[in-house]
């Protein structure tokens, strides 16, 4: 009678653990999936934004989005004019002026975008007159973020901000 | 004699003021002219920049934008009546001369040099700034101070 008890409890155990390992084998992996969706971007976001006809000024100057959304931004350039190209970088907060000069630096082949800067969060490729371009990025954590045209001179006067807003 | 003389010149002036500023007054399309005064003082800008960065080799650019630039005025003037576009296009050739003298002295690298190209080119974009209404004027020198046009709100974090 013991003994029959003895087996009972053995084999129950013995289920628990395999319900246990098996729980497990689940909660592991569904574990990291619930983390690689919370790392996701969590919105498809699309912000459009243009010169301001021939002025270097960019047309709207302050835009919008939430964290971590999956941005795709349109530039379009729309002089008449002025056949100078332009494009949109943006910047960790407080480096605008600072990628200007490295932008410079860069020189035209680059696009005037200093190519591997960890200032620089997403950019466009140089767009000429009449014409638009695109960028895919992650909104970056909550805060004001400068952007820029790097074209050399119009940094200084044709930039804006992109506010990025806690979800 | 000499009075008579003085009172008709005198008039003679008065009047022609009066039909500028009536012609400039009715002008077409005013928007657009304050549109092409706002790019040329906004290159104006530029250049000023390039120089205070001695950045010569940029200068050319700059001149080629102004150049390129221009016929956004040329445009807005295009159908006013042929005195006073005459007027405009015979200021707006000496400003485009005056801006090309900038690139002509860029190649120096001397700063003194083109200060002075500088200098004579903001002088005669406020005799062709004179021509129009005070509203639409774009003086060289006033249009967009570096990190400052964000229509009175916070300049970017940066600064």
């Amino acid at each position: 009678m013991m003994k029959g008890r003895a087996l009972k409890v053995a084999v129950s155990a013995q289920c628990a653990s395999r319900r246990t390992v098996l729980l497990a084998a689940f909660a592991i992996p569904f574990g990291y999936s619930v983390k690689a969706l919370s790392a996701a971007p969590k919105k498809q976001v699309q912000l459009d934004i243009a010169s301001d006809g021939d002025l270097l000024a960019f047309k709207p100057d302050q835009l919008t989005c939430p964290t971590r959304a999956a941005v795709h931004l349109t530039f379009t350039h729309t002089g008449k004019y002025i056949t100078q190209d332009h494009n949109w970088v943006l910047t960790v907060p407080g480096a605008a002026e600072a990628v200007a000069q490295a932008a410079m630096a860069a020189e035209e082949h680059s696009g005037w975008t200093p190519r591997g800067d960890k200032r620089v969060l997403a950019a466009t490729p140089p767009c000429g007159k009449g014409q638009h371009v695109s960028v895919d990025f992650t909104a970056p954590a909550p805060g004001d973020y400068p952007f820029l045209c790097t074209t050399p001179g119009h940094g200084a006067v044709m930039h804006g901000i992109l506010h990025v807003t806690p979800n | 004699m000499f009075r008579t003389r003085s009172s008709l010149v005198i008039t003679g002036l008065l009047a022609s003021l009066f039909a500028a500023a009536a012609l400039a007054a009715d002008l077409q399309s005013p928007d657009t002219v304050k549109m092409g005064l706002h790019i040329l003082a906004g290159v104006y800008g530029d250049m000023d920049r390039k120089l205070a960065a001695e950045q010569y080799d940029r200068l050319p650019h700059e001149n080629q934008e102004f150049q390129e630039g221009s016929g956004a005025l040329r445009d807005a003037v295009a159908h006013e009546p042929a005195a006073f576009k005459g007027k405009v296009e015979a200021d707006l050739k000496e400003t485009l001369a005056a801006a090309q003298k900038v690139a002509d002295t860029s190649k120096t690298h001397d700063k003194t040099q083109v200060s002075a190209a500088l200098a004579a080119l903001a002088s005669s974009m406020k005799t062709l700034n004179a021509l129009f209404p005070e509203a639409l004027r774009a003086e060289p020198g006033t249009v967009d101070p570096p990190w400052m046009q964000h229509g009175g709100k916070a300049p970017p974090p940066n600064k």
